[in-house]
């Protein structure tokens, strides 16, 4: 029986996300189950574990994808500069609005 | 799915009493003392219709929500803005993506959810269905509609079912940006002419209505069984006081009126004081008489049928397959 490789995903505590924790090597389910229970939740560390044949797994790792050369600042918070802005229009308000 | 087998039976690290399938005295005792529920674990029927309905009011709203915005794709003042626009429009329709499936894990297909939708079974936030009538609305909905309805999803991150506090994870990083885009968007104007600074404050006059009835009348927690179950972790006048809390400040700093004389911070009572808002009003605009609700829906439903070629085409129709 030939071994595969199967990826573990961890959830530490009930609720979180499942994170990518490592990978074991197991001819089977069953034993990879057991391998993934011994490395990722011996200690009680875990609330549960996924465990995913590395071949199901489909990846997505292009550049041009996922960080394109265009100017994307208008996506995140960072992209508003409102400092200024803010002040000006407080002092235009001239403090007569009170809260 | 294979597991290992227990085969101690210490006492749970949590420290929360465990439930066995079926056992929806141990399930509710769980959720009540902040446990969480995933998407395959056992759950009593009517806390799966609860999550449901909260769930698919949720992504209803979020995929209604960008029709106001889309209108004014094509009139944004600059490219910049109108990129901007166009992607804040389509976090939300991404919002509503990751929202039905979240509830279609609890049972209820997409294409149902969609269907009851159209025919007005279902029903998505009041803010919707109303008209926007200039750019500064596109300020206002963003800046402050998105800051109500962040209050409440933040909320939301701590719900007793865990993929929809997950979900609103990422939902409020991507709101936050909108709010700054929005708030941008009003400074823009209150920093231009006199005709803009009237032009924002005709919008406010229009929305603070509308905001004030968005988180829904004050609710007797006591039997309020969302609260109960943990599926939302406030009741809808917190969510109001804290919304007021932040943005009441913020408003009246750029000399912006609030329209409400009664609208005060009560020291004694250490809340904020209001008009009572229109709850008729709330009640009638969101079983679909609001002023812009039909136009809306009739807009979806002209849009599914144009799309329908797509469906067909992706999930292998046989008559588009031919």
């Amino acid at each position: 029986m030939s071994e595969r490789v199967w990826e573990v995903f961890r959830q530490e505590d009930e609720g979180d996300p499942m994170v990518h924790s490592g990978n074991v090597n197991a001819p089977d389910e069953e034993l990879a189950l057991h391998y993934a229970r011994e490395f990722y939740g011996r200690r009680g560390e875990s609330h549960r574990l996924w465990i995913v044949p590395r071949d199901a797994i489909t990846e997505l790792d292009d550049p041009d994808l996922l960080k394109p050369p265009f100017d994307r600042s208008h996506k995140k918070p960072g992209g508003y500069l409102i400092k200024h802005k803010l002040e000006a229009a407080k002092a235009r308000a001239g403090g007569t609005a009170g809260e | 799915m294979a597991t290992v087998e227990q085969t101690d039976t210490i006492q749970p690290l949590n420290g929360r009493p465990p439930y066995a399938p079926g056992d929806a005295d141990g399930f509710f005792t769980h959720v009540g003392s902040g446990g969480k529920v995933e998407a395959d674990a056992w759950m009593p029927d009517e806390y799966r219709a609860a999550v449901l309905k909260f769930v698919e009011m949720h992504a209803n709203s979020e995929l209604m929500g960008v029709l106001p915005e889309r209108d004014w794709i094509m009139r944004a003042p600059n490219l910049r803005r109108k990129l901007a626009l166009t992607s804040k429009i389509q976090d939300e329709v991404g919002h509503a993506q990751l929202l039905y499936r979240v509830a279609e894990d609890l049972g209820k297909p997409r294409a149902q959810m969609l269907a009851d939708l159209l025919e007005g079974k279902t029903k998505f936030h009041n803010v919707f269905h109303y008209p926007t009538r200039s750019w500064a609305d596109i300020g206002i909905i963003a800046w402050l509609v998105d800051a109500a309805a962040i209050v409440s999803q933040q909320a939301l991150r701590d719900s007793s079912y865990a993929p929809y506090a997950r979900t609103m994870r990422k939902i409020c990083w991507e709101e936050s940006v909108h709010i700054m885009h929005g708030r941008d968007v009003v400074l823009t104007l209150m920093n231009g002419t006199d005709a803009q600074r009237a032009m924002v404050q005709e919008a406010l006059d229009r929305w603070w209505g509308p905001l004030m009835q968005m988180h829904g009348p004050p609710t007797d927690p006591a039997r309020d069984k969302d609260l109960h179950w943990g599926i939302k972790a406030k009741n809808n006048e917190q969510l109001r006081q804290e919304f007021l809390s932040i943005y009441v400040p913020r408003i009246r700093e750029l000399g912006l009126q609030i329209p409400d004389v009664a609208l005060h911070y009560d020291e004694a009572e250490g809340r904020w004081q209001y008009t009572e808002p229109d709850w008729a009003e709330l009640k009638s605009v969101v079983t679909g008489h609001g002023p812009a609700s039909q136009e809306r829906l009739g807009f979806r439903r002209d849009h599914y049928a144009d799309t329908q070629w797509v469906r067909d085409a992706l999930l292998g129709n046989a008559t588009a397959a031919a």
